[in-house]
């Protein structure tokens, strides 16, 4: 059970970051690779924010999401906005994550940092297994964000605007859409939930700059299970990616952790190229 | 002689031979050998740039996983140098195969799913090189590194250093040839095609399916190749060298170098080799400046180092060089084309709840000009896409000639069937005439080595490609144009050049998509001259367009579409004359509808 939860709390974070992926992507139809780069910085700015400047928990939180909320916004300026095409954006965007990871290692040097957690670091037993509360915190994260996700672009306006601009951008500026604003939103909401999970995954993971790749990976294959663009997709995704991982890391070494979660991303574009919970495009010119 | 014809007559591929032959002449020339290890460096990066420079600058294909290639080349080279197999010619064929075989199993989600997917498949193959060298560490020394390489061998004896040095860089050069030799040929133009749109690729007759292996294989090659070459340079591998830092720098190099090039590999791998990959100094700003490069690259140098140059010596060339005399075509222009007949009886389509195209029946006759017409949003277009074989079918069929139509699209464009599109699809950086002969490439097959070796064969395929283009630009009168990039014309003379790239394979059913819109009162003229002279010499034309005089004036027979469905069909002067075709799609209010819809207790009212 205690491997269960262990899965059960790296896939939260994995579908932390396919939800935050989602929130671009849905919007602007854009991958936003350095997503997940974004988060680690959320993570050392915990660090900074409590263990050098020693403030209060709420204070760290509200640090965390301005932060890396306007880093995102930079980020949307300087490298989505100038570029056209999947192609340039993948560039760009695996160029700000280089660069954010270059930078944040400047600031903060290479060795992991451990980031305090706010609540009780005492580990409780649930279900037979061990688990801490920062854990639960962690999947409880994931489970609301994504309701709210799925509440937010189901049903209300700026959901279904949303849905309009990813669907097709000129139509949506023709109906008023601004269409701008959107995207920078999207990058401002991403890079704002970024920034509040790093308190709660910093404790998890500590800070250190070589997380932001490979979450960045683990991230997209949830995303990819689940399927592109869908709030339930990036919970079912996430959970599955991370079971896979520890449950295979368990049972047949550390070594085939990631080639089992590779093998599964293998498997799901093959059967579902739209993932468990994505539509099918069939219109081509 | 005038400088200036002097300097036009030197070939394109002098400087870069010259440039080769002096790096590999370095040792003679008392080039230190410090020097000479970073040449070997530089040119390890530059095979695996250039390989990603075919993948993702030509075919357009995110196969970003060169480094765990390289892995799979260099650990195959460096177990069979550790197992007494010397030779470097053996270990070339051994990491090439592992190459090919790494790169093809990469690529099959990139098969089925376009851009980003196989991008993030090919970073996550990376991610996993530690884990196999793990999991095999009894071959490969796992974490610790596969130690005790012995130097590598050719013919028996073994290499000194200096030996090594001319071997690697001989091969960088030869590869360089391979490639140039490759992107410069038809089938460079059909990766370029696929580049700018698989649907594009398949209504010209290229498998897309074909092309995309052939990318991955090809582009996975020179990694294997650096892999091998890498193996022997130290005598020692460790995993390290094979991580994510290394595919940022490649992407950098190829980003910075212009990855639709074939000599920007080598400037890009020579900038990041000389300077972040080396200097201890910048070690700590090393992702920094990665970061920063391909931000830069990325948004600001869009084509590269090597498209800068490119424009320069465009802008030198119509500033101080002659223009190369056009010669006119002389020769039939249109000889008689076989048509066939296209028939589609009793088609049903739809998306989703959404029934696209219900009932529709229709036929298309060689000799004649068949329109389309109907109002936005009443399935024209899908029909096209049906027809050329996009679209399952969800009842009915399509047949052409004597044959049921093929449902896979390069197919139904090798039978005979060739379109335009609404919005003309224009692959980038080709020129007029190679845009025009791309259109020829599936009518004739040559083989890569073919290619790469300009062999017989493939000289003449060539030859009759550049035969067919200035008999069809003749056609549409865009000879002027030949040398000029296609992809920076007006969209009127795009158009045209749509036209003459689906007419040089001789099809036999021509669809044209909206072909007159967006042209001026001259081009039209041309193009209804042009289209009439095509039905004249036995083509079937089926023309979709909302310019409705000149249906009128073009049409044998005329189609009307309305919500799915066929709502009149006849000659040019039954239709203009059709109360429902005039209500329908011209909105004209007619004394039968008037009076239909007072019966009916409506008020005619208005127009809208």
């Amino acid at each position: 059970m205690t491997v269960i939860w262990s899965g059960l709390t790296l896939g939260a974070i994995y579908g932390l970051v396919a939800l935050g992926y989602n929130i671009v992507f849905v919007t602007s139809n854009v991958f936003n690779f350095a997503h997940a780069q974004l988060l680690t910085l959320g993570t050392f700015i915990a660090f900074w924010a409590t263990v050098t400047l020693k403030l209060p928990t709420v204070l760290v939180f509200l640090l965390c999401a301005v932060i890396v909320a306007a880093v995102a916004v930079v980020e949307e300026r300087i490298a989505i906005r100038p570029v056209r095409g999947t192609e340039g954006q993948l560039v760009t965007t695996v160029g700000f994550l280089t660069l954010l990871e270059g930078v944040t290692q400047l600031i903060w040097g290479g060795q992991p940092l451990q980031v305090p957690f706010f609540g009780s670091e005492k580990v409780l037993s649930v279900f037979g297994g061990r688990v801490f509360p920062v854990e639960l915190m962690l999947m409880g994260a994931l489970v609301v964000f994504a309701a709210i996700f799925v509440a937010v672009s189901r049903g209300t306006m700026l959901g279904i605007a949303m849905l309009a601009v990813s669907e097709d951008r000129e139509a949506a500026l023709m109906r008023g859409i601004n269409v701008r604003a959107m995207a920078i939103g999207a990058f401002a909401v991403s890079g704002a939930l970024a920034g509040l999970l790093g308190p709660v995954v910093g404790p998890e993971t500590f800070a250190v700059v070589s997380l932001g790749s490979s979450l960045a990976l683990k991230g997209f294959v949830a995303m990819a299970i689940g399927g592109f663009g869908s709030g339930p997709g990036a919970l079912i995704g996430g959970i599955t990616v991370g079971l896979i991982e520890s449950e295979s890391g368990r049972y047949l070494g550390e070594s085939y952790s990631n080639l089992m979660v590779f093998t599964a991303l293998l498997a799901v574009m093959l059967l579902r190229p739209t993932g468990l919970f994505g539509h099918a495009r069939e219109r081509v010119v | 002689m005038d400088v200036r014809q002097l300097l036009q007559r030197i070939p394109t591929w002098a400087a870069p031979l010259v440039a080769a032959v002096v790096v590999i002449l370095f040792p003679y020339l008392g080039i230190q050998v410090t020097v000479q290890r970073q040449v070997i460096l530089v040119c390890i990066l530059t095979l695996l740039v250039s390989g990603l420079n075919l993948s993702l600058g030509y075919a357009g294909e995110l196969a970003l996983g060169q480094a765990a290639v390289y892995a799979g080349g260099a650990y195959v080279s460096g177990y069979l140098g550790a197992h007494g197999h010397t030779d470097l010619l053996v270990q070339l064929i051994a990491s090439a195969a592992a190459a090919l075989v790494i790169g093809l199993i990469t690529g099959i989600p990139g098969l089925r799913l376009g851009s980003w997917s196989l991008g993030m498949v090919s970073f996550f193959l990376v991610l996993l090189v530690p884990d196999f060298l793990n999991i095999f560490s009894t071959q490969t020394g796992g974490t610790l590194g596969l130690a005790g390489i012995a130097p590598a061998s050719l013919f028996g004896s073994q290499l000194s250093p200096r030996s090594f040095y001319i071997a690697v860089t001989v091969l960088t050069a030869l590869w360089l040839l391979v490639l140039r030799n490759l992107v410069t040929s038809r089938h460079g133009t059909a990766f370029r095609v696929l580049r700018e749109s698989p649907v594009l690729a398949s209504s010209m007759g290229i498998s897309v399916f074909r092309m995309k292996l052939s990318a991955y294989a090809i582009g996975a090659l020179p990694a294997g190749i650096a892999g091998c070459l890498f193996a022997n340079l130290d005598h020692y591998l460790s995993p390290d060298s094979f991580g994510f830092d290394l595919v940022v720098s490649i992407l950098a190099a190829s980003i910075l170098g212009g990855s639709a090039s074939v000599y920007g590999a080598v400037v890009g791998a020579t900038i990041l080799q000389l300077g972040p990959l080396e200097s201890t100094s910048f070690q700590k700003y090393a992702l920094v400046i990665y970061g920063a490069l391909l931000l830069i690259g990325g948004v600001v140098l869009s084509l590269g180092l090597a498209g800068l140059i490119r424009s320069l010596w465009v802008r030198v060339e119509r500033r101080w060089l002659p223009r190369p005399p056009i010669t006119t075509y002389v020769g039939e222009q249109l000889p008689s084309i076989e048509g066939a007949t296209l028939s589609v009886d009793h088609l049903v389509k739809a998306f989703g709840g959404n029934k696209v195209l219900q009932d529709v029946s229709l036929e298309a006759k060689p000799g004649q000009v068949t329109a389309l017409i109907g109002p936005n949003g009443s399935g024209k277009t899908t029909l096209l896409n049906m027809i050329c074989g996009y679209y399952r079918l969800d009842g009915g069929a399509i047949r052409l000639g004597d044959r049921p139509s093929p449902h896979v699209p390069y197919k139904v464009a090798r039978a005979g069937v060739a379109r335009t599109f609404q919005t003309p699809s224009i692959p980038e950086g080709i020129t007029v005439a190679e845009a025009v002969r791309s259109g020829h490439y599936a009518t004739k097959h040559t083989s890569f080595l073919s290619a790469v070796f300009r062999l017989p064969g493939y000289r003449r395929a060539r030859s009759i490609d550049i035969e067919e283009a200035r008999r069809v630009l003749a056609l549409v009168g865009l000879e002027e144009l030949e040398n000029d990039e296609a992809a920076s014309l007006p969209l009127g003379t795009r158009r045209l050049l749509e036209v003459a790239r689906s007419l040089v394979s001789s099809p036999k059913v021509l669809l044209l998509d909206e072909a007159a819109s967006g042209l001026d009162e001259d081009e039209v003229e041309r193009l209804a001259d042009l289209i009439r002279r095509i039905a004249a010499s036995g083509g079937t034309v089926v023309l979709v367009e909302h310019n409705f005089r000149l249906v009128l004036s073009l049409a044998d027979q005329i189609y009307v579409l309305a919500r799915g469905s066929i709502l009149a069909s006849g000659t040019p002067a039954e239709i203009e004359v059709h109360p429902d075709v005039m209500t329908e799609y011209l909105g004209m209010k007619v004394p039968a509808a008037d009076s239909l819809l007072s019966t009916a207790g409506i008020d005619g009212g208005k127009d809208d």
